[in-house]
């Protein structure tokens, strides 16, 4: 987003993209039975504020300065500013959804809570002795993040579980309240407890839990076998401290938003927005705030299926790029993929492996080193590389005239034509070309190109960048990107999709309206849910088959109970599922199972289902009998609310909407050339545009190659067709 | 030189392409193999090279032992198999120890890449097999020929099809014979996949061949590895190292020579190989000894043939940096995990603060079987690290995987797998080597049989005498040795032990050596380490 100056203050939008129908849209906004949706979306740099109106099904929107000491300040102050301009009314607000960086922040920055870490006998240094294994192979120096809880603030109790949950040594109850008293009086605020085999029985973390509660009352506490009831103490211990780290946070920040929110009339329940795209109330988002990590970037996910499903595209994947990062998720079949684990807080950004594990499940998703702050330089090799150092928002590419001297792929795309000085950030600041083109020099120099190649090189290395990671990822997942299209947001991402769909194969691009706020309008289409997970660790041809159906219904019913505070009369889905393996490997595949309830002849098809599921994955099923089910899991999900959107074309023909015409480079015959340049909500639904061309909107620019064809659809969607 | 006809942009894209290709190929082959060691220990590698075998590119996260392997396996297949031989949809197999990477579980295949009916490159693949006949893995062999079935260089695929004689001959010769060829497929699947995203590539660029591309891959990283070398003084740097050894401890010696922008690392002087499965082939020894000089030197420059050029490694035939046949080399990490370690401490002499101290490595591996309470056989293998080395201005970590890349194993698995209970696993207070900056720790696991009967257990272990302790640098104290301990007295770690229902062993993993004169410690970071108790 640092294509938004961060002084550019605060504008607001309408999602209204017919000039003539504006004030039709008005009127209906302050129809008298209007019913509202408001969400909220708090980022690094903005808070969005957006209202759906469920009759008119149309939406409103404001962008509002984050005010990360106080989040709910800037909460506060962009609902007044949007509520007072478009006239709309608290009281006719029915929901609140939320999602906020918040606490992802809090991980990273370490300003969360000193806390405390109680552990079985033996095994207090699990935190910090992780798996052993390195991120980078040839970092002599390599930064392995620092554990949350140092060593004098993890202690040990005797008592012992045995893997199949045998008590093999009672809790010592005495010792336990020793060492928390000694945590406490070293300072701690917040609790974790994480025992041996917890996860096949909690009955010592949970007696635990109930004599700390009991003795430190105001103490808040995090156990294993709540928080990730899940085999492997590593990433267990790393989740419950993570939760209890921001714990204290999240308890205050949601009381104080929730009571601010109430002061401005507005009655209706708050639901957050968790990491795996599903919505709960505050009561639970409380209990285990480390599902709130990735709340921002799941609403992301969430309104890029929502606008592929409205141009019928099921498969999408969404790109989205910003300042200093591209983020990129993948939807299938209308719906964004969910990872059963995650990295927070990396000590080495972009590197896989260097962060705190996380085993909430969340959206799938990558972070790119690619942005428009995206900074570009010749390496010891003579090759041009760009990023993933960021020049960010402060001093920000050197066309800001801010202090920054790097060439940045913001300064490339302004060389090249394909950004406007007098429209950058909807006229808000002034970018200036001539200092783009000065700090590009330089390596043109050095690598005897002209500015223009260079910056045409500098645009076509973080398309590669973005490109090569996308492959990797969905490669991973069994996939190939050319199944897909390819879905743009953020200032960044309309800019550089068409080149970026093409390198990976993918002859579709999506550029849905408004691709500014569209990711808060995702909160407002999120259904209630809840998962819940547990470990079995059982051979499936040893399984007990009614203990096997009770362990579901045991954890359905524990869903069931959170998803029935959050939403009452919506219809529940259950999904089941489990994370199996063939006996011997040494990780599993969730797997999505058929419905229960089970007995002995569901057997045949539970292993139908894993069979299916590994080939589709692996291509090949290893001729091997036996498998294992290790976790067991359901998923309950209720919808929340209708969420249709109005989106109307513009009238008249395409030639209206041609604003003028632009010199921008043109990959195809290497040289500068005249373009097109079209302003999107101008354009009426089918007529179609042909490449190159440039169609711009007030937070985004599309760059239409040579060869491709552009329309509107009837969704509001710009569609653009690269097949030859 | 006439001018090439790539620059800064072009080059840049095409080079991430390739790489980007090995990667995608890695991923294909992490998702279709069967193997945990491949899976959890990044125990494969992908490569593409040009039509005589030179690197071009391999895939990230491939560990050191692999570096060069592949190409060089390539070129001996170029010798029995000249272009002429070969045509669209062959696939090269050996496993030989001589020619691949030093031990036989490691099988490398490769697959000829046409353009225009013209052979422009290869793909290749290495990786560990889930078996290979043979023992199980332990020092104890005596020769390779206990160690498994030797596969010869040959064409596993003839135009597409499998020679089914070989085939059935692996089949025979291994205890999985499902999944040992389950993860063949896996392999021939990554070289079909890079073979085709080359193709393309050749085709969306129009290039004739890759032969252009990969002389300016070679020349630029040659290039830049020369310059990294240059700065460092010239100079002759010695190192000896002691291992273990078998009986006695096992001296090794290194001459590092650096001239201008070259480095020459010669192993006269080491010990002769031995009748166990210790011995390293040459093949891994230039893999670790470079995998050394680019960690100090050039960390960030892709791995390509390019970047070994300036480095001649050296080392008497018959001795045990390049052993010969029919010497065993199962465990040969024991001894070729020492030498990245001694190019960093020969190093040290000329670039003191640009190195580590001494890591605890090698890797450590228990190997445990025999019954469990129920009756049913199991047979579990463990891996476990040692402490890292400090550096100037930085604390070793505490326990990691170091030079190769493996992770430990959860207890809660290892308890769930196997009748063996942990009591405990936990940093080893005061292990470090003390300094201004001090080791990081090793660590201590007890294991307590409760098996029905009595039980196998071997290991992989290192660095267990005081003369073998990792070294400290620039003034700071060795890191603790390791210790194996059953039942309360030491053992021989090369050997199998039996241990009945209620037994224990304790391993002490070593810790890495501190930098600098521990008088200079700072007082914050001392209480610190009292507070943390890493330090009693």
């Amino acid at each position: 987003m640092s294509l938004m100056p961060a002084d550019a203050g605060t504008w607001q939008q309408r999602v209204e993209y017919n000039p003539d129908t504006r004030q039709l849209h008005k009127q209906s906004s302050k129809n008298f039975m209007a019913k509202y949706a408001l969400g909220l979306d708090i980022g690094g740099t903005f808070t969005d504020i957006v209202v759906y109106d469920q009759q008119g099904a149309a939406s409103y929107s404001h962008k509002e300065l984050t005010t990360p000491d106080a989040p709910h300040l800037g909460v506060v102050s962009g609902i007044k500013r949007l509520f007072e301009g478009e006239q709309l009314a608290c009281e006719d607000v029915t929901r609140v959804v939320h999602a906020t960086t918040l606490f992802t922040n809090a991980l990273i920055e370490r300003k969360g809570a000193m806390t405390g870490l109680i552990t079985t006998q033996g095994f207090r240094d699990t935190l910090e002795m992780r798996r052993e294994h390195k991120y980078e192979l040839y970092d002599l120096f390599i930064e392995l993040p620092e554990p949350l809880v140092p060593r004098r603030l993890r202690l040990e109790v005797p008592e012992r579980i045995g893997p199949a949950g045998a008590i093999e040594l009672p809790l010592d109850e005495a010792a336990l309240l020793a060492r928390v008293r000694d945590l406490v009086l070293q300072g701690a605020q917040s609790l974790a407890v994480t025992f041996l085999h917890a996860y096949a029985n909690p009955q010592h973390e949970r007696q635990a839990a109930q004599l700390i509660a009991k003795a430190f009352p105001r103490l808040p506490i995090s156990i294993s076998s709540d928080v990730s009831p899940q085999i492997r103490e590593y990433e267990r211990t790393s989740t419950t401290v993570v939760n209890a780290y921001i714990k204290p946070l999240a308890e205050s920040y949601l009381d104080l938003l929730a009571s601010e929110i109430a002061k401005l009339g507005i009655t209706a329940p708050l639901y957050m927005m968790l990491s795996n795209g599903g919505l709960t109330h505050i009561a639970e988002a409380k209990r285990v705030p480390v599902q709130l990590l990735e709340s921002g970037p799941a609403a992301g996910a969430l309104a890029g299926a929502l606008f592929g499903r409205r141009s019928k595209i099921n498969d999408v994947l969404a790109f989205d790029m910003g300042g200093t990062t591209a983020k990129l998720a993948m939807v299938q079949d209308g719906a964004p993929l969910i990872a059963y684990q995650f990295e927070a807080s990396r000590a080495k950004r972009f590197a896989e492996g260097s962060g705190l594990p996380i085993n909430i499940s969340t959206i799938e998703l990558i972070e790119i080193g690619a942005g428009g702050g995206s900074i570009a330089e010749i390496d010891s090799l003579g090759l041009l590389k760009v990023g993933p150092r960021s020049a960010g928002a402060a001093p920000g590419p050197a066309c800001y005239g801010r202090g920054g001297v790097h060439p940045t792929v913001t300064d490339a795309n302004l060389v090249l034509g394909f950004l406007d000085p007098a429209t950058f950030a909807g006229g808000t600041m002034t970018i200036d070309r001539a200092r783009a083109e000065a700090s590009i020099k330089p390596l043109a120099d050095k690598s005897g190109l002209s500015t223009a190649e260079l910056a045409w090189g500098i645009h076509s290395v973080v398309n590669e960048n973005m490109a090569a990671a996308a492959r990797v990822h969905v490669a991973e997942r069994g996939h190939h990107a050319s199944e897909f299209a390819l879905l743009a947001t953020g200032g960044g991402g309309p800019l550089h999709a068409c080149e970026v769909a093409r390198r990976l194969g993918i002859s579709k691009v999506i550029c849905p309206p408004s691709a500014g706020v569209a990711s808060a309008l995702g909160l407002l289409m999120a259904p209630a849910r809840v998962d819940r997970v547990t470990t079995l660790a059982r051979k499936l041809s040893e399984l007990d088959w009614p203990a096997f159906e009770r362990a579901f219904r045991a954890i359905e019913h524990e869903a069931h109970d959170v998803i029935s505070k959050t939403i009452t009369g919506s219809k529940v889905t259950v999904e089941r599922g489990a994370d199996l393996r063939f006996v011997g490997q040494g990780f599993e595949l969730v797997t999505t199972l058929p419905r229960g309830p089970y007995t002995a002849k569901s057997l045949a098809g539970i292993r139908a289902a894993f069979l299916a599921e590994y080939k589709r994955i692996f291509q090949q099923v290893p001729p091997v009998g036996a498998i294992e089910i290790i976790n067991i899991r359901v998923a309950l999900t209720a919808p929340i609310g209708r969420a249709d959107l109005k989106v109307e074309g513009g009238k008249g023909t395409a030639a209206k909407a041609l604003k003028g015409k632009r010199t921008a480079w043109r990959a195809d015959r290497a040289k500068f050339g005249e373009m097109p340049v079209y302003d999107r909500y101008r354009l009426p639904v089918g007529s179609g545009i042909k490449g190159p061309a440039i169609i711009e909107e007030p937070s985004a620019t599309m760059m239409v190659p040579a060869g491709a064809r552009a329309r509107i659809d009837r969704a509001g969607n710009l569609l653009v067709d690269l097949a030859k | 030189m006439a001018k090439s006809k790539f620059n800064a942009v072009t080059l840049e894209m095409l080079w991430t392409r390739l790489i980007s290709i090995t990667d995608e190929a890695a991923a294909a082959l992490v998702r279709t193999s069967f193997s945990t060691v491949v899976r959890e220990s990044n125990d494969f590698a992908c490569v593409l090279t040009d039509e005589k075998g030179l690197s071009l590119a391999q895939a990230t996260d491939s560990i050191p032992s692999f570096i060069g392997t592949v190409p060089r396996t390539i070129r001996h297949f170029l010798k029995d198999y000249p272009p002429s031989a070969l045509k669209p949809g062959d696939i090269l197999i050996t496993n030989d120890i001589w020619l691949g990477t030093g031990h036989l579980p490691d099988i490398t295949v490769a697959k000829p890449i046409f353009h225009n009916r013209k052979l422009v490159g290869f793909a290749g693949s290495v990786a560990h097999s889930p078996d290979i006949g043979g023992r199980i893995r332990s020092p104890d062999a005596r020769d390779v020929y206990e160690e498994g079935l030797q596969i010869p260089v040959m064409k596993a695929m003839n135009g597409g099809k499998i020679d089914a004689t070989l085939e059935r001959i692996i089949r025979k010769n291994v205890r999985v014979p499902d999944q040992v060829m389950g993860d063949l497929y896996a392999q021939f699947t990554a070289l079909t996949l890079m073979e085709h995203r080359v193709m393309s590539l050749l085709k969306e660029h129009k290039l004739a061949s890759l032969a252009e591309l990969g002389r300016e891959i070679h020349t630029r990283s040659e290039k830049a590895m020369r310059a990294a070398i240059r700065a460092v003084p010239n100079g002759v740097y010695r190192q000896t190292a002691l291992s273990d050894g078998i009986s006695e401890p096992i001296k090794l010696e290194m001459e590092l020579t650096v001239k201008d922008d070259t480095i020459e690392i010669d192993f006269t002087g080491t010990a002769p190989q031995v009748m166990r499965a210790i011995n390293v082939c040459m093949a891994y020894t230039i893999a670790y000894t470079s995998f050394g000089v680019k960690a100090v030197l050039a960390p960030h420059i892709p791995n390509n043939e390019g970047v070994l050029r300036p480095i001649k490694i050296k080392a008497p035939y018959g001795s045990i940096a390049n052993s010969k046949p029919p010497a065993a080399g199962g465990a040969r990490a024991l001894i070729g995990h020492f030498f990245p370690m001694m190019v960093i401490q020969a190093l040290s002499q000329a670039l003191p603060e640009r190195v580590i101290a001494t890591v605890g490595s090698p890797l450590w591996c228990i190997n445990a079987s025999g019954h469990r309470p129920d009756g049913s056989p199991f047979a579990s293998l463990f891996f476990t690290n040692g402490g890292y080395g400090a550096a100037h201005g930085r604390d070793g970590a505490q326990v990691l995987s170091w030079p190769s890349n493996v992770s430990s194993t959860p207890v809660e698995m290892i308890e769930q797998l196997s009748p063996l209970k942990v009591h405990y696993r936990r940093l080893r207070t005061d292990s470090g080597g003390a300094g201004e900056f001090r080791g990081g720790n090793g660590q201590e696991i007890l294991f307590e049989s409760r098996a029905a009967g009595p039980i196998t257990v071997a290991f992989l272990a290192e660095r267990t005498r005081t003369e073998t302790a990792p070294a400290g640098l620039a003034g700071g104290a060795a890191g603790a040795c390791g210790e194996l301990i059953i039942n309360g007295e030491p053992v021989n770690p090369k050997s199998q032990h039996y241990i009945e229902a209620g037994g224990t062993v304790l391993i002490r993993t070593p810790a890495g050596g501190g930098y600098g004169s521990a008088a200079k410690r700072d007082k914050d970071r001392s209480a610190a380490d009292r507070a943390d108790g890493y330090v009693s």
